[in-house]
């Protein structure tokens, strides 16, 4: 079988499951549809800029729900009108994949007579859509985004995304000023340095003091005055933060260095003062950036809600907004539409798509009276529902509460750098106030010999020179330059850190707390033992389970896709018996295969009881093939659990599975504790009690169940393949999903917190060996400079061995 | 005469790179910069009919709001005939 490029998504195929036309190749009608729009309207530069890169099949989508975009209430909640009287609309675009498709997405809308201006961010997917109400409705904008493959959600644009918006804005113009003051900084710098070895003329000199000064007031009086803001408030609270040590250390030098400029012999230090606010200035940038696209993931999650939804009162259908849904309404939904809130099931049956709560993959059957959460899928029926709960407290919205109140919660870990510089300040303040006092009030006069400055300047600048050599450059490069080689060699793993400071606490953990199905366990079952009656019916066997996609069936046909050589044959009234297994007729023959269930509703004996999951095959009521299945347990398991142990620390499982099960699981990994039958909220509460017996915790889950718990651990790590909620709160995402990242995770934590002491170590040295000297009077500019890189630079390279094996 | 032609030079290009910075930051202004992977990957997307696109689409916008603008007018005018 050769497999075929689709000539619109680039996806392969196997050649004969596609469309041929001409010499072109498509892979379902969707992808054909679209390649034949874009070449009618001119729009196949698209392929052009596609270049190598594939993109999703276009989306399939009914459009029967155009209307409601055109209703007064939609208008209300969503479109605004800006000054000039045009129609303004925030959507999300799903299904863009690729500068291409945004261009082509922007393309097809600016073609269209009627719309003003359409912009869509790339990293986002959020597009702002300017119109002329009078030309075109939006459903119209809707329609057109979807024919060529893509669909369009609306959502609020909140005011805390507008202003994460703005604060990155603010905070990159601030960024770059300081990137760009400094780099030129740094070039007189080079001048100046050399002019210490070959000589300089004292105006010379006074020229590039000059230049370092216009280069170096923006760079403290703009860009720095985060810093003073933040020390601000923190005296306020009576803090001495890292912004109170980067703004007195940069002030002062600043201070120092223009008494120096004007007039008083010595060295200006301008470049430390651009240098200090740009290092410190790039990581608040980087933790500005992690929040706004925090806030995008959760606009993403809230936009796939409906916005409307269809309840009976009094016998007619009407349509409301989701606020307006109160307890104890019938709601009616389609297959394929999103259950709006939470309620219970008054129709037969239906199944529904927990995907985006428990991320686990397969639809789930409900019967009558059985619970519906909102954000679920109806797959398949129309169904009618009672609601239990109002929009505001369904599980869908309390879990988006959950996380904005997450993100918007104060950092968990007081890191070790705060901690040191808090009381690094006081001392270094001190020692420079007590400079000052013993020289100017006891006469001391050592060391220096600046002409023409009297009593008190000379014991000024001497104070300050304290200040100045104390710079806290190197403190404050030791942890994020540790960090951030630390976070891009756990990227190379597979790991996703959403923060450095989560490496000093991987590296502090004392329990480690499981959650079992898809943590532990791949989640997928395997079979066990087979036992096979009469091969020559493998064939038939094997459609059957090929029509079906549940867990079961799909592990069946893996297995004898793997053990036998098997091939389709043709089956007629293929059934779905709900919960039990499939029904179908081959030839003039009944075969049918499932749980026991399934075989005593066909009244078939059987001699064997069901320990585990099971599925038998039988046709024309004869068992032909038997086969055991179970949970299995996830490679590198065992390994990462020894490897925890010999580092002293606590393992525990919680699961929701039975006794049996669980304690089986934790006997084969050797883990220490085990809690099975755990609710969510038992979950949660279990790690805070870790937490009240002082103890550093650290969760690994996945599911929506864990979501809580995760929340409230000190560190949570979440499956790549997680449910989105789970990826949303958690720490540290495991990209691969496979344990042995998350060992990796452990080994590079600790050691990047090693160096992330050293580097703390060596900044404190170099204080203890230089404030001395300068207290004394005895700082010869040329030591100080160089010291004061070559603290930085030690730093640097030291955080560079993380690299080394 | 040396440190005259040194003075001069320095600051010309302070002042080169100040309306560097000056033009960065009016770029960054407008949300130039607000979407680092489309600014990125859009600088491949530089083709004549790509560009001729970029005016094109100011064009647009122009003539639109001052035939909403006009339109605006002539309603104002026909108020006060009226």
């Amino acid at each position: 079988m050769s497999k075929v490029k689709c000539d619109h998504c680039h996806l392969s195929f196997s050649d004969e499951i596609m469309i041929k036309e001409n010499n072109l190749n498509f892979c379902c009608k969707g992808c054909q549809g679209v390649y034949h729009l874009l070449k009618d309207d001119g729009l196949d530069s698209f392929y052009d800029k596609l270049g190598n890169k594939t993109i999703a099949p276009p989306l399939q989508i009914q459009n029967d729900d155009l209307e409601k975009f055109d209703t007064e209430n939609f208008a209300k909640n969503y479109i605004k009108t800006d000054e000039n009287g045009f129609n303004q609309v925030d959507l999300i675009i799903e299904g863009i994949h690729c500068a291409a498709c945004v261009w082509l997405n922007e393309k097809i809308l600016f073609d269209t007579p009627g719309i003003i201006e359409a912009n869509i961010n790339f990293t986002t997917n959020k597009a702002k859509i300017t119109w002329d109400s009078d030309k075109l409705k939006l459903s119209e904008i809707i329609l057109r985004i979807r024919s060529i493959g893509y669909n369009a959600y609306t959502y609020e644009s909140s005011i805390a995304d507008k202003k994460a918006q703005e604060a990155k804005r603010d905070y990159f113009i601030r960024m770059m000023v300081a990137v760009i003051a400094s780099m030129n900084v740094m070039m007189l710098g080079v001048a100046k340095y050399t002019g210490f070895f070959t000589g300089m003329s004292d105006e010379v000199k006074w020229m590039v003091h000059l230049g370092e000064f216009l280069l170096a007031t923006p760079v403290l009086f703009y860009s720095g005055w985060i810093f003073f803001k933040g020390a601000y408030y923190g005296l306020k609270n009576r803090i001495l933060n890292m912004d109170f040590l980067v703004a007195t250390g940069a002030s002062f030098t600043y201070i120092y260095s223009l008494f120096i400029l004007f007039g008083a012999k010595g060295e200006s230090y301008f470049d430390s003062v651009a240098m200090i606010i740009t290092f410190v200035l790039v990581g608040k940038y980087l933790e500005v950036i992690g929040k706004k696209s925090a806030i995008d993931t959760l606009d993403k999650i809230k936009s796939t809600l409906p916005l409307e939804a269809t309840i009976i009162r009094d016998g007619i259908e009407k349509n409301v907004s989701l606020n307006e849904i109160k307890i104890g309404d019938i709601v009616k939904i389609k297959a394929g539409d999103k259950v709006p809130v939470d309620g219970k099931l008054l129709s037969s049956s239906a199944n529904f798509d927990e995907s985006s709560l428990t991320g686990e993959s397969l639809p789930v059957f409900k019967k009558t009276n059985d619970m519906l959460y909102s954000g679920t899928i109806c797959t398949d029926s129309v169904v009618e529902f009672e609601v239990t709960k109002d929009f505001k407290n369904s599980t869908f919205s309390s879990i988006v509460t959950l996380l904005e109140e997450s993100l918007n919660s104060k950092p968990k870990i007081q890191t070790k750098a705060n901690e040191i510089s808090k009381s690094f300040t006081v001392i270094i303040l001190t020692l420079s106030i007590l400079t000052f006092a013993v020289w100017y009030f006891f006469g001391i006069d050592l060391g220096f010999d600046y002409e023409g400055t009297n009593h008190f300047e000379k014991s000024f600048i001497v104070a300050i020179s304290v200040i100045v050599i104390a710079c806290p450059c190197a403190l404050a490069l030791a942890t994020p330059i540790a960090s951030l080689i630390g976070i891009s060699e756990l990227a190379k793993k597979g790991l996703l850190f959403k923060e450095a400071k989560y490496i000093e606490t991987i590296a502090q953990t004392n329990v480690v707390v499981f959650d079992k199905t898809g943590t532990l366990t791949n989640g997928n079952l395997d079979v066990i033992t087979s036992k096979i009656y009469d091969e020559s019916k493998i064939d038939i066997l094997y459609s059957l389970v090929n029509a079906s996609s549940h867990p079961v069936s799909k592990s069946v046909k893996k297995y004898l896709e793997k053990n036998y050589e098997v091939s389709k044959v043709q089956l007629n009234e293929i059934k779905n018996i709900e919960a039990m297994g499939m029904e179908a007729k081959y030839e003039d023959k009944k075969v049918f295969g499932g749980n026991l269930d399934l075989l005593e509703k066909f009244n078939i004996k059987y001699d064997f009881e069901e320990k585990m999951t099971s599925y038998t095959f039988c046709v024309d009521d004869k068992i032909i093939a038997t086969f055991e299945l179970e949970d299995e347990i996830k490679e590198h398991a065992k390994d990462l659990i020894n490897f925890l142990k010999a580092k002293n620390i606590q393992t525990i499982m919680l699961t929701g599975d039975n006794e049996t099960v669980a304690k089986k699981v934790a006997f084969e990994l050797g883990i220490d504790d085990v809690y099975f039958k755990q609710t969510p909220q038992s979950k949660a509460k279990f790690i805070d009690d870790l937490k009240e017996e002082n103890k550093t915790v650290v969760m690994v889950g996945d599911g929506l169940n864990d979501v809580v718990a995760l929340s409230n651990a000190d560190v949570s790590i979440a499956m790549g393949n997680s449910a989105e909620v789970s990826l949303q709160v958690s720490d540290i995402v495991l990209l691969n999903s496979s344990l042995k990242s998350l060992q990796n995770a452990f080994e590079i934590s600790t050691k990047t917190y090693k160096f992330i002491k050293q580097n703390l170590g060596i900044s404190l040295l170099y204080n203890v060996v230089t404030i001395p000297f300068a207290m004394f009077g005895y700082v010869i500019p040329l030591v100080a400079a160089l010291s004061m890189s070559l603290s930085s630079l030690i730093v640097v390279f030291n955080s560079l061995r993380i690299k080394l094996k | 005469m040396i440190n005259d032609t040194l003075f001069m030079m320095l600051i010309i290009g302070l002042i080169i790179s100040g309306i560097l910075l000056a033009l960065f930051i009016w770029g960054a202004k407008t949300g130039q910069f607000d979407d680092s992977n489309k600014m990125v990957d859009g600088l491949l997307f530089d083709s004549v009919d790509d560009l001729n696109d970029a005016i094109n689409k100011e064009k647009k916008v122009k003539e639109a709001k001052e035939a909403k603008e006009k339109e605006k007018s002539l309603k104002e005018n026909e108020q006060k005939k009226s």
